[in-house]
C-alpha cells in the first residue's frame, strides 16, 4: 500500500497547486479538505457540499479523481479499506512534504 | 545531488544555496533555493525593483487609470510600453507615462507641492479620466514625501476623482516581488469593498493574476462569457479601476498567477469568506482541468465540456502538427517565477519537449516547491540567476531555445540562441488552447529560424 500511496502523491505533487498555496494552515485545510472528499468521491460516497469551501474542495476533488481512475487504474479494484490506507497514506506523506517538512520558511509567517 | 556550486560562483559561494539539480528520489523537504533572499553582493542580478513591481506588472495594466510616477522621469520611462497588455479602449494605459519629473532642488527642497500641480494638471489635462495611482519612488521615499496627504487634498479639492497610493519605492524589497504584495494589501485594505457592482449572472469570479499580456484576458473572457460567468473583475487585465474596486461580490476567486496576486486571493477569503481556486491558464491538458474545476464549483459541468471540446476540436490538430516537430527539442525557461510551474509540464505533455533549465527571478520558495514538483530531474533551478550563471549553465544543458525576458535574451542573442519573450511573448496571446497553439508556433519558428546561424558568420570572411 505504501507504494500505491507514493505514486498517488507523485502524481498529485505535479498536478496540484492547492497543496502549495502560501501559508501552513491553508495548506493543511486545502490537503485534508481535497483528499478526504477525493476519498468518498472514490469509494461511491455523495459528498456533503454545504459551504463555499466544500464546494471549493469538490472542485478541486472532482476531476482529480477521473485523472486518479485513468492513470491508476489499479485504484478502482481496491477493497474500502485498502483505498481508505491508501488515501490515509497519501494526506499524511503530502502533509510531510509541503507542511511539516517542509524547508519553505514562509510558511508560518502569519502575514501574507 | 546537493545544491550546485557552479564553476563561475566560487569567488561568491553563498550562491551553492541558490542552484539546485534534481536527482531521482529527491524532494523538496530536502533541497529547496533559498529564494526571495536580498542579492548577494558580487552577482550581477537580472531582478527588476519593488516599485517596478507595483508598477509594470499590476497597476500599470488598469485601462483607466492615470499611473502617476513620483520620482524621476526615468522611473516612469523604464517601466512604460516594456510589457504588451492591450486594452480595448484603444490602449489608453499604453499610450502615455506620467511623471513628475522630480529634480535635485526637489529633493533639496521636497517634492509634494510639484506633487499636487501634477496631479491637477494630468486631470485638467485628461478630464475623462477620474481615476488615478500614484506611486512613490527610491528618490521620494528617502526625502520623507506623503503622497497620501496629497492625494487627500486634492480629492478633497476634486470630490469626482479618487486616487490609490503604492508606497513602494524601488528599494523597499529584494526584487519586484514586494511591488506585487504592497500593491495587493493596499488594495484590498483601501480600496476592495467601496463598489457595488452589479450582478448580472448567478455564476461570478473574480480572474485574478492575468494582465492580458498579448490579449490573455480576451481568450478568457471569451470562456468565462460562454459559460455564463460573471467576472466582476479581472486583477487586473483589461480592467477598470473601479471594476477592481468590486472585488469583494464574487463568488470565486480564480488564481493564475499566485506570484503576483496570491495576496490579494487570500486577503479575499479572509476578509470576505470567498474561496481562492489556483489553476494554470497555460497548456491544453491544465486549461481544461482548470475550467472543470470552475464547473464543478458551480455545477455547469456540461457547458465546460461543451466549451472543452469545442476549442480542443478547433485547437488540438494544430498543437499537434507543432508537436510532431518538436519532440525531444530541450528549452529553458528563465522568467519571474510562477511561469516556471506553469509551463514545465505543459510544454512537456503537451509538446513533448524537455525543460532542462529554470529559473526565477523574483519566485518565492513556494514557487520552487511547485517548479521542482512538476520539473525534470537532471534539470537545472536556479534563483535570481546572473549572467556568467546562464553562460555556464547553457554550456551544461545545450537548450535548442531559451524563452525569458528581454534583458537576458539580449545576452541568449549574443550567443546565437534561439529566444522567445518568455514575460511579453513574441506573437501571443499564449494563454488558454489557442494560446498554447501560438506558444509552439513561435518555438517552433525559433528553431527552425536560419537566422540565428547566420548571425553567427563573420561575412567578412566571404569578401
Amino acid at each position: 500500500m505504501a507504494d500505491k500511496a507514493e505514486s498517488l502523491v507523485t502524481f498529485i505533487q505535479e498536478r496540484c497547486l492547492w497543496q502549495f498555496v502560501s501559508r501552513a494552515p491553508d495548506r493543511e485545510e486545502n490537503i485534508d479538505g481535497v483528499l478526504t472528499l477525493v476519498g468518498i468521491l472514490l469509494t461511491g460516497g455523495v459528498p456533503k457540499l454545504q459551504t463555499p469551501m466544500d464546494r471549493l474542495h469538490f472542485a478541486n476533488a472532482n476531476h482529480l479523481v477521473t485523472e486518479i481512475k485513468t492513470e491508476f487504474p489499479w485504484i478502482t479494484q481496491l477493497g474500502k479499506e485498502e483505498l481508505f490506507a491508501v488515501v490515509t497514506g497519501a494526506i499524511k506523506r503530502i502533509h510531510g512534504l509541503t507542511v511539516k517538512n517542509s524547508k519553505n520558511g514562509e510558511l508560518h509567517q502569519p502575514l501574507y | 545531488m546537493p545544491m550546485k556550486l557552479l564553476d563561475c560562483d566560487t569567488l561568491i559561494p553563498e550562491r551553492e544555496q541558490h542552484v539546485y539539480i534534481k536527482e531521482a528520489g529527491e524532494d523538496t523537504t530536502q533541497f529547496l533555493p533559498i529564494s526571495n533572499a536580498a542579492t548577494i553582493p558580487g552577482t550581477l542580478s537580472e531582478r527588476g525593483c519593488a516599485f517596478c513591481g507595483a508598477k509594470l506588472v499590476i497597476g500599470g495594466v488598469l485601462k483607466d487609470t492615470i499611473q502617476l510616477i513620483h520620482g524621476p522621469f526615468g522611473c516612469a520611462y523604464d517601466t512604460w510600453h516594456t510589457k504588451r497588455y492591450p486594452s480595448d479602449n484603444d490602449n489608453f494605459q499604453l499610450k502615455y507615462a506620467w511623471s513628475t519629473n522630480v529634480k535635485e532642488k526637489n529633493v533639496v527642497f521636497g517634492a509634494e507641492k510639484l506633487l499636487k500641480l501634477a496631479i491637477n494638471e494630468v486631470f485638467d489635462a485628461m478630464p475623462a479620466i477620474k481615476r488615478m495611482f500614484i506611486y512613490t519612488t527610491c528618490s521620494t521615499a528617502l526625502i520623507g514625501d506623503d503622497p497620501k496627504a496629497v492625494a487627500k487634498a486634492v480629492i478633497a479639492e476634486r470630490p469626482d476623482v479618487d486616487i490609490f497610493v503604492v508606497e513602494c519605492p524601488g528599494f523597499a524589497g529584494v526584487s519586484q516581488s514586494k511591488g506585487h504584495h504592497v500593491l495587493n494589501m493596499g488594495w484590498i485594505h483601501e480600496k476592495v469593498g467601496q463598489v457595488e457592482p452589479k450582478i448580472t449572472s448567478p455564476y461570478t469570479i473574480n480572474f485574478i493574476g492575468d494582465y492580458n499580456i498579448q490579449g490573455d484576458t480576451d481568450v478568457l473572457q471569451r470562456y468565462w462569457h460562454k459559460l455564463g460567468i460573471q467576472v466582476i473583475a479581472h486583477f487586473t487585465g483589461n480592467a477598470t479601476y473601479d471594476e477592481c474596486r468590486g472585488m469583494h461580490r464574487a463568488q470565486l476567486n480564480v488564481v493564475n498567477c499566485a506570484r503576483s496576486a496570491g495576496y490579494i486571493a487570500n486577503e479575499l477569503k479572509k476578509k470576505y469568506g470567498i474561496p481562492r481556486l489556483d489553476i494554470d491558464s497555460w497548456g491544453f491538458s491544465y486549461m481544461a482541468t482548470g475550467l472543470r474545476k470552475v464547473g464543478d464549483y458551480f455545477g455547469i459541468q456540461d457547458k465546460v465540456e461543451e466549451l472543452i471540446e469545442e476549442e480542443e476540436d478547433k485547437w488540438k490538430p494544430k498543437l499537434d502538427w507543432y508537436k510532431e516537430r518538436l519532440k525531444g527539442k530541450k528549452m529553458a525557461i528563465w522568467t519571474g517565477g510562477p511561469r516556471l510551474w506553469h509551463w514545465t509540464r505543459a510544454v512537456e505533455d503537451d509538446l513533448g519537449v524537455q525543460v532542462v533549465a529554470m529559473a526565477s527571478k523574483f519566485g518565492h520558495q513556494e514557487d520552487f516547491e511547485k517548479v521542482i514538483a512538476r520539473g525534470r530531474e537532471g534539470t537545472v533551478y536556479i534563483d535570481d540567476g546572473n549572467e556568467l550563471e546562464f553562460f555556464e549553465v547553457i554550456e551544461m544543458v545545450k537548450p535548442d531555445v531559451i524563452f525569458t525576458g528581454p534583458r537576458v535574451g539580449e545576452l541568449v542573442k549574443k550567443l546565437h540562441i534561439p529566444y522567445v519573450n518568455g514575460h511579453a511573448y513574441h506573437n501571443g496571446p499564449y494563454m488558454g488552447f489557442e494560446g498554447f497553439v501560438n506558444l509552439a508556433r513561435d518555438f517552433y519558428n525559433a528553431v527552425n529560424s536560419p537566422l540565428w546561424a547566420l548571425a553567427g558568420q563573420n561575412i567578412q570572411e566571404g569578401l
